[in-house]
């Protein structure tokens, strides 16, 4: 291989940027089985079009790929082909089962840890149940630490739309798990 | 500034997208408002809830097993595509910096800045790419200084800045040029940041430079010179700068 071959480079970003890409398709997509093929997708085609890469952010050029990969999945499952988004199985069958898909510590938590497992099983089931163009900005900023400007290039909207959905989202949010927290009367 | 102005501003602030001159004008109406420190207040608690890293969802491991076996070879010496694309950038920059009709010596330093920026981002790159981005791995000051004796001319001075969000990752040893030069490594979030101690007051560099998404900043330290590399967003770079700029002035805590 040529050591000047920008597939080499492209290959380290994006095992480097992983897990951002992952946080991101899983929330775009819902599930653990269309976020990895999203994120192979993204990967393969990161390497076709190293080539093309023209500067700018790399991880806002990985992670715009990883997206558009994500929307082609969610087209083709609108398209007839049915998958079943276990967030959505999850919310269906309540927090027990939210919890047991929940990533990591959520659900090997001894006593200690359940409170804040709980607490983030609320978290992630409000996020999830925002509208998507709302979902996305927040993941984005508030996990992925793009700024507007980036988020506003990877979306191809104005910053203005960044900013205004940015607002909205985090109102929303906030207002969900006030009520949440009200409803099961706990601390937010 | 009255509350209802300053409202639409905060999430600007909060974001870090204000320039600094409206930064400290909204702040100034911080220090009078509780309604204002409050919704600041409450950003900041669902940012920390959603920027935990329990929450957030991590590639699985047999994901990232499928894609390290199609990713292309590397080749033998693993590090070189990171320096030879360093070096096809920092040509192009070094092209665009000196137009054609300079003096015969602004080319020369034009060129030499060049050539240490280039080494400053390959060293970054570099150790992103290596296994460990450090040689020593420690948060605490008093183990990193004392590990630059005797590698380098002089240890740089140690500061941790993990109360303003920039913990202390450990140090390494580095090349500028044919220098062996000492590198302080902090975190911020998922950024890494080196901190390249030059033992010169001039070296040359431009104080601040872009590249592919990374930055430089460039900035005085006593009869030193600590370049700042990563890939954090501008304002936090300019953030980090100060605070090592001023953690030289302030005497360090024995
Ligand atoms: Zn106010």
């Amino acid at each position: 291989m040529d050591a000047t071959d920008p597939r080499g480079l492209v290959g380290e970003l994006a095992l480097r940027q992983l897990d951002a890409a992952y946080n991101l398709a899983r929330w775009l997509l819902g599930n653990d089985a269309d976020a990895g093929d999203a994120v192979h997708d993204a990967f393969v085609r990161a390497l076709q079009s190293a080539h093309t890469y023209a500067g700018g952010n790399a991880r806002a050029w990985w992670l715009t790929i990883v997206r558009h990969c994500c929307f082609a999945r969610l087209k083709e499952r609108s398209d007839g082909r049915r998958f079943v988004a276990i967030d959505q199985l999850a919310a269906d069958l309540g927090e027990a089962a939210v919890q047991r898909i929940l990533p990591k510590s959520a659900a090997d938590g001894p006593e200690q840890g359940a409170a804040s497992a709980q607490e983030r099983a609320r978290l992630h089931r409000q996020l999830h149940e925002l509208p998507p163009e709302y979902r996305e900005v927040l993941v984005l900023r508030e996990i992925e630490e793009l700024s507007y400007r980036e988020i506003a290039e990877m979306l191809s909207i104005p910053i203005g739309t960044v900013m205004s959905r940015l607002s909205r989202g985090r109102e929303r949010l906030l207002h969900a798990l006030r009520a949440d927290a009200a409803r099961s009367g706990e601390r937010p | 500034m009255n509350c209802e102005s300053s409202r639409h501003l905060l999430p600007l602030y909060f974001d870090g997208e204000l320039d600094p001159a409206a930064s400290r004008a909204f702040e100034s109406h911080l220090d009078g408002c509780a309604a204002c420190r409050q919704a600041l207040h409450e950003l900041e608690t669902l940012r920390a809830r959603l920027r935990d890293p329990a929450a957030r969802f991590a590639a699985p491991a047999a994901l990232r097993a499928r894609l390290a076996a199609t990713a292309p070879a590397r080749p033998r010496m693993r590090n070189r595509p990171w320096l030879a694309l360093a070096a096809s950038w920092l040509a192009a920059a070094a092209v665009g910096a000196g137009s054609a009709g300079l003096w015969q010596d602004r080319q020369h330093a034009v060129q030499a800045q060049a050539q240490l920026t280039r080494d400053l981002f390959a060293g970054h790159w570099r150790a992103l790419a290596a296994a460990s981005p450090v040689d020593v791995v420690s948060t605490d000051r008093h183990t990193v200084k004392p590990w630059f004796a005797g590698k380098v001319a002089e240890s740089p001075p140690v500061h941790d800045f993990a109360a303003q969000g920039f913990p202390l990752a450990g140090g390494r040893i580095d090349y500028a040029g044919s220098a062996r030069v000492p590198v302080l490594v902090y975190r911020h979030g998922g950024h890494l940041i080196d901190v390249f101690v030059l033992a010169s007051a001039d070296p040359g560099l431009p104080r601040q430079a872009q590249m592919r998404g990374y930055g430089l900043r460039t900035l005085a330290l006593g009869h030193a010179t600590a370049a700042v590399v990563s890939d954090m967003d501008e304002a936090e770079l300019d953030r980090f700068a100060q605070l090592l700029a001023q953690g030289e002035t302030a005497a360090p805590a024995r």
